[in-house]
């Protein structure tokens, strides 16, 4: 399958709804379940999970204003030709136009760590986008402190679990992986 | 002509559609004479015509015993003229070219007198030819298919009838792009693609479309061209679930992101019991029904398909 932007991989157009998007999702999931009547037979089971993997992507940041949003600036900036997901250095700024903190300085395709999500690997990504734990911090309003604890894996020094979640997904957000997994699969470390 | 018909639909008068669907036993000749019913209750003027050959049965579907004349004797020249092998129905504005078995004498017919056979039929006072056409995916079928205006493909919501319906499109898109080739390489490049386990690796017309890019690249807009304007319409039959009508939605996605094929969703006819105690009687179920669920649906797909629409993406 040629690589398409999140809209096209769910057959949306780019002012659709929150509905639009939730439908759509099932839709294009159900379509690409393993044994799928509309696709077992056109792709093997590895090409079925790349699509679904592709689809989970883009529903989770459409479905999240604020990620949407972001997305939709980074295809605005985009060339015409679709391209691959990025490596993981980061997008040169556009020299004047003033952006708002919270945009996500990185390519839109979302990145999945390796499991377990520990400290360390959150880290290792982080620096290799060239992205300080200060400039996080300044975007999420999540203290420095936090942000250390997190990385060091010091789950004793963090607040409550449902803390830890929000700070994990909107650090992972913030560096281009799935905020999702990355807290799902960091989490289950803190609770054993 | 009645007032029905003169109220302008969007596509031209004289239209031919095929039924087709790759595989046996999913409706189409049941199809093909509901809808045919449909559209002459409509006002339009209809035949029917049997392209069924190994089992034609859709005199059957009409409550009529096996004719005299059939579609094979005018290809035989049995008679001369188109006019002498067309049968009433019985039902006001919808006639029949009935197919009959001997019919398979006549299986070798080229490519060009396929054409001369429907353009004779086409020649007459009719607004909509309806064909249908047997399972497989021999040259006669796909021809037939690729001679009409609209090319319906009837899938039923299980595995093996899906597979058949994406085996139909590859063997009609090949079939097309083949007769197309100006190009001896080309026309061979076609005929190993046909072969799943091709040396080249061409799996789907995708892959057919880049080797032949790669290799003459002159060919390829035409090869574009004649991917573009193939536009299979699915229709999904006996519907259980609100599952299986999302399928005909599946399969366009799936045509177009994995075969390259831009298809078309049309419609879809519920399973319905009353479709069951009319067959057995050897009656048409629109006919003795037409407020079951079936029939509404059949009524449906002709308004569609009319219209030249498409169903809308369930978002």
């Amino acid at each position: 399958m040629t690589r398409l932007n999140h809209y096209e991989a769910l057959g949306l157009r780019s002012d659709a709804s929150p509905e639009q998007i939730e439908k759509a999702y099932h839709f294009f999931a159900s379509m690409y379940e393993e044994a799928a009547v509309a696709t077992y037979s056109l792709l093997d089971v590895d090409e079925q999970r790349d699509v679904r993997a592709h689809i989970r992507q883009a529903y989770e940041v459409l479905r999240d204003p604020e990620q949407r949003q972001g997305y939709d600036r980074s295809l605005a900036e985009r060339p015409p030709v679709p391209e691959p997901p990025r490596p993981a250095e980061p997008r040169p700024q556009p020299p004047a136009e003033p952006r708002p903190v919270e945009a996500p300085p990185a390519a839109p395709a979302l990145r999945f760590l390796p499991e377990p999500v520990t400290g360390d690997s959150l880290r290792r990504a982080r620096e290799e986008r060239r992205v300080t734990l200060r400039e996080i911090a300044g975007a999420t309003k999540i203290g420095v402190r936090f942000l250390e604890y997190i990385e060091a894996d010091r789950h004793r020094d963090l607040p409550a679990v449902v803390y830890i979640r929000g700070f994990v997904q909107q650090y992972a957000r913030y560096i281009g992986l799935d905020p999702r997994q990355t807290a799902d699969s960091y989490l289950k470390r803190v609770r054993s | 002509m009645s007032e029905l018909a003169q109220r302008a639909p969007s596509r031209p008068r004289r239209q031919i559609w095929s039924i087709g669907g790759g595989k046996g036993g999913i409706g189409k000749s049941l199809l093909t004479a509901a809808l045919g019913w449909q559209l002459a209750r409509m006002g339009k003027r209809v035949i029917l015509v049997d392209a069924d050959l190994g089992g034609a049965n859709l005199h059957t579907c009409m409550g009529l015993r096996s004719p005299e004349r059939t579609l094979g004797d005018f290809i035989r020249r049995r008679f001369e003229r188109i006019e002498d092998v067309l049968v009433e129905t019985g039902v006001p504005l919808l006639r029949l070219i009935s197919g009959a078995s001997d019919f398979l004498g006549a299986a070798n017919i080229k490519y060009q007198q396929k054409v001369r056979v429907l353009n004779r039929i086409r020649s007459l006072e009719v607004d909509v030819v309806l064909l249908d056409l047997g399972a497989g995916t021999s040259y006669n079928i796909v021809d037939f298919f690729l001679i009409s205006d609209v090319g319906l493909l009837t899938v039923v919501p299980e595995p093996t009838s899906i597979e058949n319906a994406y085996r139909f499109i590859k063997s009609a898109l090949y079939r097309r792009l083949r007769n197309a080739a100006r190009n001896e390489e080309v026309r061979q490049l076609v005929e190993a693609a046909l072969d799943a386990k091709n040396p080249q690796g061409i799996r789907t017309p995708l892959d057919l479309l880049r080797v032949v890019e790669q290799r003459h690249p002159e060919e390829a807009a035409l090869f574009k061209h004649e991917v573009a304007t193939f536009r299979p319409s699915f229709v999904v039959n006996q519907v259980r679930e609100d599952v299986d009508a999302a399928i005909g939605h599946q399969l366009v996605a799936a045509c177009a992101r994995h075969l390259g094929v831009h298809s078309t969703y049309v419609g879809f006819v519920h399973y319905d019991e009353a479709v069951w105690r009319s067959v057995r009687q050897r009656r048409l179920f629109i006919a003795d029904a037409p407020r079951a669920r079936a029939a509404e649906d059949v009524a449906r797909l002709a308004r569609v398909l009319l219209q030249g629409e498409t169903l809308p993406l369930p978002w």
